[in-house]
């Protein structure tokens, strides 16, 4: 309890760049259950953050707040402060829609809509900007090629995405997320679907895209935080343990919990 | 020991052969109604039910009455399927778990059994007598009216399939829309109805099947017509209805008319329920 | 992104944002409109026939409950006969029913093979598919005459039983609220025998199992463990199949004979509230119309209550299995 009075008067940071996401003391709620007991920590801009923990920890919760997803539930509440590029994104007045277009959101399992391949990606644009035919396939088509599914899908674009494997399913949502041109960008263990070479081919696009995109990714495997990250949180029963390098992380933890669970000893 | 054994097998082996002799019962009046219909039904049918008018009595067909079903079960679905399908959106996405979305999911329930001649009065009361007030008499019983009141009887079968299709959508569809911004309502008519496609169309269909069959409701709000007519504010000819009036004619020759119209009647909605029942058992939700 | 077309943007966003909020309530309120629609449809209905049946309800009050003069031509309106003749009927319909349905669940869920099972349910199901119209047909062109036939048997053998002797007694005409009866029972069958179908599924295995682990029998499992287990949903599916057959019309019209006395007999010809309806509307005028939408009424009453207390009990089930 020391360490964590300690955490919240500085908060866990050590950044090389300076803060995308700066979250205070966020406490999360649901039907009165205290899933989330008092965050604070500081999400470096254009570098990858890993948040791991057991099941249960809350490391979906925090990461569905960063775009009031769950706010689409009722009887969930989240209280404390979330600054987005020094706005609070919990305060009332900050517009969901503007929030959605600054971060989009990949979910556990592959979710295409049911439409064909292109519609998936320019759905999202069209509600948000009035392009022209042109403008659109160029935005569609540069969208497919940072998700690196471009050469896959050129010649199917107006088939089924409901027709792709899973792999393809998952990139194509990330296509989907990133054609809004959002700045950050929330992975909800985006893998865990997945074979090992579709979850390599998305790991090594998550390199590729941190060099424009804030990248949060929450998940269970922890040779994934290890392989892909840039910092790397520990959370359990509700609270950040430790947030820092992933390589500290991993080699020289500085929390006796974190080095049971990355050892494997826990429970 | 051996007595109560022997009694307690005796009793267990006779009560599965009655419940073997239920479904043979069951089994028995399915053949039994469905083979007269047929039985005299193929025998009545012949080229001039199609072309002829009821005019023409044991003469004449059933076109008029073919044409007049088919219009007002279509006026029907045209009522009751974006009404029906719009309040089971209702149900599913905006109050699954609000009181007044629980009453009204309770009370389609009940409306999905409610005498349908009932529902035929309170079209009679509410569109019959007030039209045939307004226009002195010159408009009173119409296809108009017999379509509303079919669609009351095909409105909570929609309201209710509606309803459990869009619940089988994964909720992980919604949140990938609204993390993408998109608002309630697009998602709901562009991603979700699209995704429950196919659920929605099978309600739709069973709805069809359910009104085609309908006479009661006819009786008073569409009434009859003994020529062809396609105004929907005339009164109007149906199968049903021309059905239940050449049986209560002492004529034979109008009975087999009728038998044919029965049969006919009887392939579409069969034909209808096993469609959608095969629609329904390859796949509840498109989406998966 | 520079911060000069940044502002811009941002407006633009909040523009759209407030666009989208109206058509989400609009949409939103247009879904509520259609939803109360099937409110407004029950409540209407009762109240349309509560009205166009005011006439005779004023003047009558209770008495067109328990009056059984029904004389148009004096225009005396007494509704007790089509009161009786349908509740006699349903009675009898859930009589013959219930058990056959009963034994039909039992024979799927337990007995059958299984590539029998999903067949012969759906076989069953059809029951329910064919118009009510084609049961008063056949009920009218076949089943009277076979009715007709059987009659004087009955006469001799059930007619001289003490108590419900009278019951069967009475000239073999075939048509009557015996018959009437039997063709609302064979309508009815697939809606009981589906629910309990249904609900006898939901009965967790290892309950049936730690009973045959005693030694019990199959139908002593039934009878002990899955018909208590389920039955506030049993007795749900019964009275669904009542609210059937109480509002059923075309099944029973051209079987019932149309006669608004009271007999002791179930051979006897008779009247239901919805055969005099279908029968005199469109021949009545004034009071007669009016006492004739005022059964109507009634028949709502009754049957919304009946299916009430049914979805009632169906709801017991379903929350106890967590749904």
């Amino acid at each position: 309890m020391n360490d964590l009075a300690a955490a919240t008067a500085a908060p866990l940071t050590g950044a090389a760049t300076p803060p995308k996401i700066k979250v205070r003391d966020v406490h999360f709620y649901y039907n009165g259950y205290h899933a989330l007991k008092g965050i604070d920590m500081d999400i470096p801009e254009k570098q990858v953050t890993a948040i791991i923990g057991p099941s249960g920890c809350g490391k979906s919760t925090l990461l569905r707040i960063f775009n009031r997803i769950y706010a689409i539930y009722p009887k969930l509440e989240a209280k404390g402060s979330i600054e987005l590029d020094g706005e609070n994104i919990l305060d009332k007045d900050y517009s969901m829609n503007r929030l959605r277009t600054k971060v989009g959101m990949v979910f556990q399992k592959p979710v295409p809509f049911p439409m064909t391949i292109h519609e998936n990606v320019a759905y999202g644009i069209r509600h948000h900007e009035k392009l022209s035919r042109a403008d659109l396939e160029i935005r569609v088509e540069q969208a497919l090629r940072s998700a690196a599914l471009w050469d896959e899908v050129k010649d199917k674009l107006k088939q089924s995405a409901l027709g792709l494997s899973g792999g393809q399913q998952q990139r194509l949502c990330i296509a989907r997320g990133i054609a809004l041109r959002p700045e950050v960008l929330l992975l909800d263990e985006p893998t865990s679907a997945l074979d090992p070479i579709a979850t390599g081919r998305i790991e090594q696009l998550v390199e590729e895209l941190k060099h424009e995109y804030t990248i949060v990714i929450v998940t269970h495997n922890m040779q994934q935080a290890a392989r892909c990250s840039d910092r790397t949180a520990f959370m359990y029963l509700g609270e950040l343990i430790e947030f820092d390098n992933t390589e500290k992380i991993f080699t020289k933890p500085g929390k006796k919990q974190t080095e049971d669970y990355i050892t494997g000893r826990f429970g | 020991m051996s007595v109560i054994y022997v009694r307690r097998h005796i009793t267990n082996i006779v009560a599965l052969a009655l419940s073997g002799v239920a479904t043979l019962i069951g089994l028995i009046f399915l053949v039994w109604i469905l083979w007269i219909t047929a039985e005299n039904g193929f025998s009545a049918i012949s080229g001039s039910l199609f072309t002829k008018i009821t005019a023409y009595a044991d003469q004449g067909g059933l076109s008029n009455a073919i044409a007049g079903s088919l219009i007002m079960d279509l006026m029907a679905l045209l009522i009751c399927a974006p009404i029906g399908v719009l309040a089971g959106t209702y149900l599913a996405e905006y109050a699954s778990s609000t009181k007044l979305g629980a009453s009204i999911r309770f009370l389609n329930d009940i409306l999905l059994s409610a005498p349908s001649i009932v529902l035929g009065l309170f079209v009679y009361v509410i569109i019959v007598l007030p039209m045939s007030n307004l226009t002195n008499g010159a408009i009173s019983f119409s296809g108009f009216a017999g379509s509303v009141a079919l669609a009351l009887i095909g409105l909570p079968v929609i309201v209710r399939t509606t309803d459990e299709m869009l619940q089988l959508v994964p909720g992980t569809l919604r949140e990938a829309a609204l993390s993408l911004g998109i608002p309630q309502w697009k998602l709901t008519m562009q991603v979700l109805m699209r995704a429950a496609f196919s659920g929605i169309l099978t309600g739709i269909l069973l709805a069809l099947a359910r009104l085609a069959g309908e006479t009661a409701p006819l009786l008073f709000t569409a009434f009859g017509n003994n020529f062809m007519t396609l105004h929907p504010l005339d009164k109007m000819a149906s199968m049903p209805v021309t059905i239940y009036q050449y049986t209560n004619d002492p004529n034979p020759a109008l009975h087999a008319i009728a038998w044919a119209g029965a049969l006919l009647i009887t392939l579409f909605v069969l034909a209808l329920s096993l469609l959608t029942r095969i629609m329904f058992s390859r796949k509840k939700v498109s989406y998966e | 992104m520079s911060a000069i077309n940044a502002e811009p943007l941002r407006r633009d966003i909040e523009h759209r944002a407030r666009a989208d909020a109206r058509h989400d309530l609009i949409f939103r309120l247009l879904l509520r409109l259609c939803a109360l629609l099937v409110l407004a449809t029950l409540l209407g209905a009762a109240l349309s026939t509560l009205w166009g049946g005011r006439d005779v309800l004023f003047k009558d009050g209770f008495h067109f409950l328990f009056s059984s003069d029904w004389n148009p031509v004096e225009d005396q309106y007494g509704a007790l006969a089509p009161i009786v003749g349908t509740l006699v009927t349903s009675l009898i319909a859930l009589v013959l029913a219930v058990p056959v349905s009963f034994g039909i669940a039992l024979f799927l869920t337990e007995i059958a093979p299984s590539w029998m099972r999903g067949p012969v349910a759906t076989a069953i199901e059809l029951l329910a598919g064919i118009p009510s119209i084609i049961y008063g047909m056949w009920g009218l062109f076949v089943f009277v005459p076979f009715m007709a036939s059987i009659e004087p048997w009955m006469n001799d053998t059930l007619g001289n039983i003490p108590l419900i002797g009278q019951l069967f007694q009475g000239p073999p005409l075939g048509l009557g609220l015996l018959t009437a009866g039997v063709v609302l029972a064979v309508m009815i069958l697939p809606f009981i025998s589906s629910v309990m179908r249904e609900v006898f599924q939901t009965v967790p295995a290892r309950l049936k199992e730690s009973s045959y682990a005693l030694g019990s029998t199959k139908w002593e499992v039934v009878w002990d463990i899955v018909l208590p287990y389920t039955r506030s949903a049993v007795i749900g599916g019964i009275f669904l199949g009542l609210g059937r057959a109480l509002g059923e019309t075309m099944a029973v019209t051209f079987v019932l004979g149309n006669s608004y006395n009271i007999t002791s007999s179930l051979l006897m010809p008779g009247t239901s509230i919805s055969s005099s309806i279908a029968n005199e509307f469109n021949e009545a005028v004034g009071l007669h119309r009016s006492a004739l939408i005022a059964l109507g009424f009634l028949l709502f009453v009754v049957t919304f209550i009946v299916l009430l207390i049914a979805r009632l009990m169906l709801r017991q089930l379903a929350r106890r299995e967590g749904r």
